[in-house]
């Protein structure tokens, strides 16, 4: 099978505190994978280095084929429109409706009116929120601001879904709503890559998990570990 | 289209939330560039009245008292021969006593006492258009001067050259004031992005995060930026227009100056629509250097 991400000997620190240490790790097309570790493992920085959004110290970052690390400025963009991103905060804009939040991605890219109305439509859909698309985000309950999100990350059809605790803010039976969503979206073909310190979530999921340690290093034998559902 | 309209909506929606920032931008834009417009208004009025002036320059050929008539009529001949001379007129010691009287009423008795008529005859000597230069009408006096049966040679080059004096202070006062104030403007609508920057910055972070360029984000910005110099300089003009017409309502009520309010212009239409690029690129200089220092996220 094909590497959809590789991570090659990649290290990062914060005020010589180690985020990440020498980790090297490789995820197939199509995979569906789960990172986990406690806080401060470097789960989300690693995340973060997927999307350039932080350049690691050392190493070399891989994304279908392409050097991450080697994107000049203008180049990034045209990344992140590959890899969609989920965050535990859902990061929606407020004052933007959840049509509009959805429909972000496509406006940056240039998308026709027509393009737009329909690839929504279709994700909102997709997450079970399309009768609130005139709504704005406040208004809405966290797990379909969850939704929300996710219809955001997945409208412009990523080769790459990157979700950041994705589930920290919601309750157990909304979690487990959006674990669905996840395996959908993955049996769809996309590569899914969940970060979590939540084991209910891994138990869930039930795919094969890399367990990060504090100060961002593999636990040893977890690289390629498969959980039990 | 759904996107040129996104990024005006943005723009749009950015000068709403900071609505009292967005005031003020334009007000002091306005003020400021209505003190540039100032200086500029009178270089232009003066450089115009330089330029009637300079076109409507009459140089005087002041003959000896006792020059017979067969020599006036000659050295007449011989001014209307020069291919520099477009039209001579002459003026005998009788018709200037009598514009004398006729331009001085209460001064005309001044002359009675003398005796006989103290005026020289002369003749009005208009140059051909060409010839009009400063230096052209100097060398052409200088010649003419030293022409027999000419007593002097006058014309108010001086004040000309005394205001074109004025008008290279007033040129070089413009440029100072329009650079410093330009300055200012360009700082002011700086300050407001940086504003609005700061209140967005987490929806920059998102945008940047889900796939937008750099220009995308900074666009509504720079547009943002762009009308609000564009309305500065427009209020700007507006407060010039008025202050204008006030002016010159207050000179035709004053006796003495009466006749310049008919000879002072406002900008032409030309002019007005320049300034309003100079707004609308004073408003981009600010939002760029604001973007450069402050819009650019790690992420």
């Amino acid at each position: 099978m094909d590497a959809m991400i590789q991570l090659i000997h990649v290290s990062k620190t914060y005020d010589r505190r180690p985020a990440l240490s020498d980790l090297t790790l490789e995820i197939e097309k199509g995979e569906f994978v789960l990172l986990m570790g406690p806080s401060g493992a470097g789960k989300s920085t690693l995340l973060r280095m997927l999307i350039a959004a932080e350049t690691p110290d050392e190493g070399q970052i891989f994304v279908q084929g392409k050097n991450v690390t080697k994107l000049k400025r203008s180049e990034i963009p045209f990344l992140r429109r590959k890899v969609g991103t989920v965050f535990q905060d859902f990061r929606l804009l407020p004052k933007k409706s959840v049509f509009e939040n959805v429909a972000l991605p496509l406006l940056v890219q240039g998308a026709s009116s027509v393009d737009i109305r329909r690839k929504v439509t279709e994700a909102l859909r997709a997450v079970g929120v399309d009768h609130k698309k005139d709504q704005l985000p406040t208004g809405l309950s966290a797990g379909e601001q969850q939704r929300v999100c996710i219809a955001r990350a997945i409208v412009n059809g990523p080769i790459v879904l990157l979700a950041d605790e994705p589930t920290g803010n919601l309750d157990p039976e909304r979690t487990a709503e959006i674990i669905e969503l996840f395996k959908l979206i993955n049996a769809r073909g996309t590569t899914v890559v969940v970060a979590t310190h939540d084991p209910q979530v891994m138990a869930q999921i039930n795919r094969r998990a890399i367990v990060l340690q504090e100060g961002g290093r593999v636990r040893p034998s977890a690289h390629a570990m498969q959980v039990a559902g | 289209m759904r996107r040129v309209f996104y990024l005006f909506r943005e723009a749009w929606a950015n000068m709403r939330a900071n609505r009292t920032t967005t005031v003020v931008a334009i007000l002091t834009t306005a003020f400021t560039l209505s003190c540039v417009g100032i200086f500029l208004l009178l270089y232009v009025n003066l450089r115009s009245a330089a330029g009637w002036l300079q076109e409507d320059i009459k140089i005087i050929v002041y003959l000896e008292d006792q020059l017979s008539r067969e020599a006036v009529v000659e050295l007449e001949d011989r001014l209307k021969s020069d291919r520099t001379v477009a039209a001579t007129v002459f003026i005998s010691k009788e018709q200037a006593l009598g514009e004398f009287r006729a331009q001085f009423p209460e001064d005309s008795h001044l002359l009675e006492g003398l005796g006989q008529n103290p005026l020289p005859a002369s003749f009005v000597v208009t140059l051909a258009p060409q010839f009009r230069s400063p230096d052209a009408v100097k060398r052409w006096t200088e010649r003419v001067r030293t022409i027999g049966g000419v007593a002097k040679v006058d014309y108010n080059q001086e004040w000309i050259d005394a205001l074109a004096g004025v008008i290279r202070y007033i040129e070089l006062i413009a440029i100072g004031v329009g650079a410093i104030l330009s300055t200012a403007a360009v700082t002011i609508i700086g300050n407001t992005i940086r504003l609005t920057l700061f209140s967005r910055r987490e929806e920059e972070e998102i945008l940047r995060l889900i796939g937008a360029t750099r220009w995308f984000i900074r666009i509504p910005y720079l547009l943002e930026g762009a009308v609000l110099g564009a309305c500065g300089s427009a209020l700007s003009l507006l407060i010039l227009k008025g202050g204008f017409e006030l002016f010159r309502q207050q000179i035709g009520a004053t006796g003495r100056l009466s006749g310049i309010e008919h000879m002072i212009t406002f900008f032409p239409v030309s002019v007005c629509l320049a300034l309003i690029l100079v707004g609308i690129g004073l408003g981009f200089a600010g939002s760029f250097v604001s973007l450069r220092r402050f819009g650019d996220g790690r992420t």
